[in-house]
């Protein structure tokens, strides 16, 4: 082994150009996966990250009837805050959320939108909850999202009425005051959300002291069952986000099999060219005294190099070009807010150990499979027809 | 003082297989060939001599008969121990050189060692007094394109002799030389063959190589039909 590595080096370095575009070809494969693969991991890292500091925390409790995609549910969809929480709450280590739905009317058209009440003193959100508490009289302090105020046309410091109905089903009325609008990449936050102070949503709806879900920050705290509401953990609130990433990688996945499959189309190519055109080289191996079988050894370590060279190669202009990546960023051509995904507008690949072993194994493997194939045809020749240059 | 014989070929006969029937190469060749000589085989194109010398060097079997090479029966030689016998006893020079291109003339002459595990001080060693012997030791970082075919040969002598094997088995080896290249590897080969002892078998039909033997086994359609052996 030791000395057909030793002989696939030498070949390999003294075929000069034909190596190198191999090589090159193949390095491409390599950092264009890491960096996809990248991508990806940072989406995924970078998206929980978002939903964790702007949305779940490290996980919620839903009143049970609460069922976020039905719009319908929202008006039974509260409850008593239980008292099991009441020493976390004044801790500011779980923050009680009300949500209601309402309607407002930008521009002259009607828009349906969710009222969600918040403790303006809250610390678990990144959420601007402090722009809520003013000495404003005459209306609801309120904050939305960047892609709220762009949709409704509405800017800071805008008056806008909002109606909603109280626990017993009677309309009401009351005009909001913008007092902030922050930017999110968590589309659930920020489209058709409108924040207000808890205790005056509680008080607009008649339910006072309820909520309809509740996020804690501490993942680890034991915390006991409690009757009417259903815990929900980090994972559980993420499992769709998995999913979608899972999805999108596969996605990306074609993308890189296509790379992949060029790369081993060329180093396919070179091995069956190579035995072709190799054959006298083949029979003085084995006239030399190596084996058949120790002649396909060395062309398959051969091919195989390939892909250690192009790792080596990766190395020297990936690494540089993977790390700037991930400092500065991938920003997308198109504005993301309309996703509908928690996807920033930069994305910052994250590349892990894991991920670079992971990708040099497969191309390794799968170079080495591909330069062995077209190499068993060695085990087949005559040596004396060989060392002629017979065989066609 | 009787010699030993290191080639020992008794009624060999090669078929080939040739569409429906078989062609016959070699028909009952009887041959002995001891330590240190210098022989040939000669013969027209087509008489059988590389066919014998395949054989020979373990790279071929026989249809038939017995050939032993150093104690060692051909036919009943797995693909291991034949390939262990080429490396360990064998050294081969081919009409075309068959060096790798890509490598140095070192690294050419180098190979066989590398297959028997010496070191790297002992193959440095041995590579430069084999080149030295062929005269190339100005060459030693130069690759076979940039070398004459005169040259080329040369290297080949070396990578065959580096390794001091027990035979050679030079297979029309000035066949793309001339005439003063041929002499001048002739005598380096007969050089060697007087110093080492190493025996010489040459196939050949080239009156240059004929000169240079001490005996000449003549084969025509497969068959010995003449082996004298010349005085020095």
């Amino acid at each position: 082994m030791k000395l057909a590595v030793k002989l696939a080096i030498r070949n390999l370095l003294g075929a000069g150009i034909r190596t190198w575009l191999n090589v090159i070809v193949l390095s491409f494969s390599f950092v264009i996966i890491i960096w996809v693969k990248g991508v990806m991991v940072g989406w995924d890292h970078q998206s929980k990250t978002d939903m964790k500091n702007w949305e779940i925390g490290n996980g919620q409790y839903w009143i049970s009837s609460y069922d976020p995609y039905d719009p319908f549910t929202l008006t039974d969809s509260h409850g008593p805050v239980p008292p099991e929480f009441a020493d976390e709450i004044k801790q500011g280590e779980m923050e009680p959320f009300l949500i209601s739905q309402g309607t407002i009317y930008p521009q002259g058209r009607i828009q349906p939108i969710r009222l969600k009440g918040i403790n303006p003193g809250q610390k678990i959100f990144l959420l601007p909850s402090q722009k809520l508490d003013t000495a404003v009289t005459d209306a609801i302090p309120s904050f939305i999202g960047a892609t709220m105020a762009k949709n409704t046309g509405l800017k800071k410091g805008d008056r806008m009425t909002v109606q909603w109905r109280d626990k017993n089903g009677a309309f009401d009325a009351a005009d909001i005051l913008i007092t902030e609008i922050f930017s999110v990449s968590v589309p659930a936050v920020d489209n058709g959300q409108i924040y207000i102070p808890l205790e005056k949503l509680q008080s607009m709806l008649g339910l006072p002291g309820e909520a309809t879900l509740l996020t804690y920050s501490d993942p680890d705290m034991i915390r006991p069952d409690v009757t009417g509401w259903t815990h929900k953990s980090f994972s559980e609130l993420t499992v769709q986000v998995d999913e979608l990433i899972k999805m999108k990688s596969s996605g990306q996945s074609v993308l890189y099999m296509v790379l992949l499959l060029l790369a081993m189309l060329a180093i396919f190519d070179t091995q069956v060219l190579s035995i072709f055109r190799r054959q006298k080289e083949i029979g003085t191996y084995v006239a030399l005294g190596y084996t058949r079988q120790q002649v396909v050894g060395l062309f398959t370590v051969e091919g195989t190099m390939y892909a250690v060279l192009a790792a080596l190669l990766s190395a020297a202009y990936g690494i540089p070009l993977l790390a700037w990546q991930a400092k500065t960023g991938w920003t997308m051509p198109m504005d993301t807010s309309e996703f509908g995904l928690a996807i920033a507008q930069t994305l910052y690949p994250v590349y892990t150990l894991g991920l670079v072993i992971s990708t040099v194994t497969l191309v390794t493997l799968t170079t080495c499979v591909v330069s062995y194939w077209p190499s068993r045809r060695i085990a087949k020749m005559n040596p004396t027809e060989a060392l002629r240059g017979k065989i066609q | 003082m009787e010699k030993s014989p290191i080639i020992k070929i008794e009624n060999l006969v090669k078929k080939f297989p040739m569409g429906k029937s078989e062609f016959t190469a070699l028909n009952g060749i009887g041959l002995t060939l001891n330590q240190g000589e210098f022989a040939g085989l000669v013969g027209p194109s087509g008489s059988g001599k590389t066919t014998l010398l395949n054989i020979i060097g373990s790279l071929d079997v026989p249809s038939s008969g017995e050939v032993t090479v150093l104690n060692h029966s051909i036919s009943n030689l797995s693909t291991r121990e034949a390939a262990r016998l080429r490396k360990e006893n064998l050294g081969f020079i081919f009409q075309s050189y068959n060096l790798f291109a890509v490598h140095t003339v070192f690294e050419n002459v180098e190979f066989p060692l590398l297959l028997l595990n010496y070191s790297f001080q002992d193959r440095r060693r041995m590579v430069l007094e084999a080149l030295e012997w062929v005269g190339l030791t100005d060459k030693i970082r130069s690759k076979p394109p940039q070398l004459s075919g005169g040259e080329c040969q040369r290297v080949a002598i070396a990578r065959a002799m580096v390794k001091k094997p027990n035979l050679v088995l030079a297979d029309e080896p000035t066949a793309n030389l001339d005439a003063a290249n041929s002499h001048h590897i002739l005598e380096t080969m007969e050089n060697l063959n007087r110093e080492l002892k190493t025996t010489f078998l040459f196939a050949t039909h080239d009156d240059k190589v004929i000169r240079y033997l001490r005996r000449k086994v003549s084969l025509a359609d497969g068959k010995v039909i003449d082996d004298i052996v010349i005085a020095n």
